[in-house]
């Protein structure tokens, strides 16, 4: 059966992002004059408007601590309905401090979260050639 | 102080009739709020020479209000948008008047919220949502496309931080809808809620049960705005203008990427300083509630209560009309209706004319009121207005 849910659109600015996803791995903006992470990416730096941006490559390893969360009874958007209840968290990155990424929390049940869990990120193969980041408690 | 304080009014307000399949288009609602407004300051539709309004692609346009009511008017503008718009127009056309480029303006939103396009009701194309939502790659491949979701991460994560739990957000579902009680026109008018109703009630989205989230209505809302001089002669008691902060953002478009700010916290000092008062001078409220959690952070944003003692304010009843900030005294977004917030500015105006006289539905001695505006966590404005 072919992927319901929306696929994340690669453009201009997010390519990086999503060509790295699709390899398993996590690229983050970085701005080359105030060194802060500019997620998510775009032509500019939110910090300080310099144009002089380039990607860091994180790999495949990558934990972070749940930040945030909230917990969907019913679909929102159309391919979602077998999700409910659906997990959508913001996760605080332990290597970047400053960047927090959304996404679903996986594999758990409703009230295994909380605010300050270890997630580390996974990628699912939704389709041949693309995979989608998303959350998974490890403790 | 600002140099605009007290030097602009409005003069008229007046709305169509809510309901939730209203069988006629926006503009015959824009129509009705239109005239009901032009009648209630006592001016003929040929007195209005600008003419604003704001929508979502939902409504028509000022012109086509402005040709139905059989006036060539000399400035229309329609802007995109919905909360604190009321907020941004009414500040744009104070603007005009003191320019010289226009005497009167009116200002309109008028929506089939609920038998028309609706908000949170689905039917988006979820490549369309992603590709107009800033870094919309980022949430509507994970089911992320509704306001009570995104804003739902920042209420996660503020009641975290300061202890609001769920019953604090109840407090601020009932306080509404007991004022709804008193309203024969809101839509929950006849339907009150308890705090335990409140907490039996399942989540719809963690942290927000149905309760939690406003309600969807057909309704045009309109309010005239002109000078100080103009406003003596209407029919009304003039409620003035004292300050204004029409629109301060976020620091960042995608605002989803700092949950720990909202643009109400710039609005805030803004809006005290430009009317020259203190949030203790404030005797009535109209504080944005597309969501119970935004009106608890708006309160520690206003500066209404410290942060950490947002959820025992409200506990204690201080919306209600015996306590210390009545707010959204005829049942808000949560209980009453929905424009986008217009309908809460038509309150406070009705409040600060003293209007209620002598009935339950009026608060004591209002003389000095705080509208509050806010399109979400990246954009929010406000208006201070006294009788």
């Amino acid at each position: 059966m072919t992927y319901q849910k929306p696929i994340p659109l690669k453009n201009i600015d997010n390519a990086p992002y999503w060509d790295a996803a699709d390899h398993h791995e996590l690229k983050l903006q970085k701005c080359s004059d105030c060194s802060n992470y500019n997620h998510p990416p775009g032509p500019g730096c939110a910090k300080c408007g310099s144009t002089n941006l380039t990607w860091e490559n994180f790999g495949g390893d990558v934990e972070g601590k749940v930040y945030s969360y909230i917990i969907s009874y019913r679909p929102f958007l159309p391919g979602f309905q077998n999700d409910i209840p659906l997990v959508i968290a913001q996760v605080e990155l332990d290597n970047v401090k400053d960047v927090r990424i959304i996404a679903n929390i996986i594999d758990c049940e409703a009230k295994e979260v909380e605010i300050g869990k270890t997630v580390k990120m996974v990628w699912e193969d939704i389709t041949d050639d693309r995979a989608l980041p998303q959350w998974k408690i490890i403790e | 102080m600002s140099k605009i304080t007290d030097r602009y009014a409005i003069v008229g307000v007046g709305e169509s009739e809510r309901s939730k399949n209203s069988g006629v288009t926006p503009l015959h609602l824009a129509l009705d709020a239109a005239k009901a407004a032009i009648s209630d300051a006592g001016l003929a539709a040929k007195d209005i020479d600008g003419f604003m309004s704001y929508n979502e692609n939902d409504s028509c346009t000022s012109h086509q209000l402005a040709t139905n009511l059989g006036v060539r008017p000399k400035y229309v503008k329609d802007i995109l948008g919905g909360g604190s718009s009321t907020e941004l127009l009414i500040a744009d056309a104070i603007s005009l008047i003191e320019s010289g480029e226009l005497n009167t303006v009116l200002i309109f939103r008028s929506m089939n919220g609920r038998s028309g396009s609706r908000m949170g009701g689905g039917g988006w194309d979820s490549n369309m949502l992603q590709q107009n939502i800033d870094g919309g790659s980022y949430i509507i491949p994970y089911g992320a496309a509704s306001p009570g979701q995104w804003f739902g991460l920042f209420a996660t994560r503020h009641m975290y931080e300061t202890g609001i739990t769920q019953e604090h957000l109840g407090h601020v579902c009932v306080s509404f809808y007991e004022y709804a009680q008193r309203n024969p026109k809101a839509f929950f008018h006849g339907k009150p809620l308890t705090i335990d109703d409140y907490l039996n009630t399942p989540h719809l989205s963690y942290p927000f049960t149905k309760h939690d989230f406003c309600l969807e209505s057909d309704e045009a809302n309109a309010i005239i705005v002109t000078t100080a001089e103009r406003a003596r002669d209407c029919k009304q008691k003039p409620v003035y203008v004292m300050g204004m902060s029409s629109r301060q953002c976020h620091p960042h478009s995608h605002y989803w990427s700092d949950l720990s700010q909202v643009a109400s916290d710039y609005v805030a000092p803004e809006v005290y300083r430009s009317a020259g008062v203190k949030p203790e001078d404030i005797d009535v409220a109209s504080i944005y509630d597309c969501f119970s959690w935004v009106v608890l952070r708006q309160l520690e944003a206003f500066g209404f209560a410290p942060r950490g003692e947002v959820g025992d304010f409200v506990a204690e009843g201080n919306l209600r009309i015996d306590g210390k900030l009545p707010t959204n005294t005829a049942g808000g977004m949560l209980s009453e209706g929905y424009t986008h917030g217009m309908n809460n500015v038509l309150e406070i105006v009705r409040q600060l004319r003293h209007q209620y006289g002598a009935t339950d539905r009026q608060v004591n001695n209002c003389e000095i009121g705080i509208s509050t505006g806010w399109a979400g966590p990246d954009i929010a404005g406000a208006m201070i207005l006294r009788n």
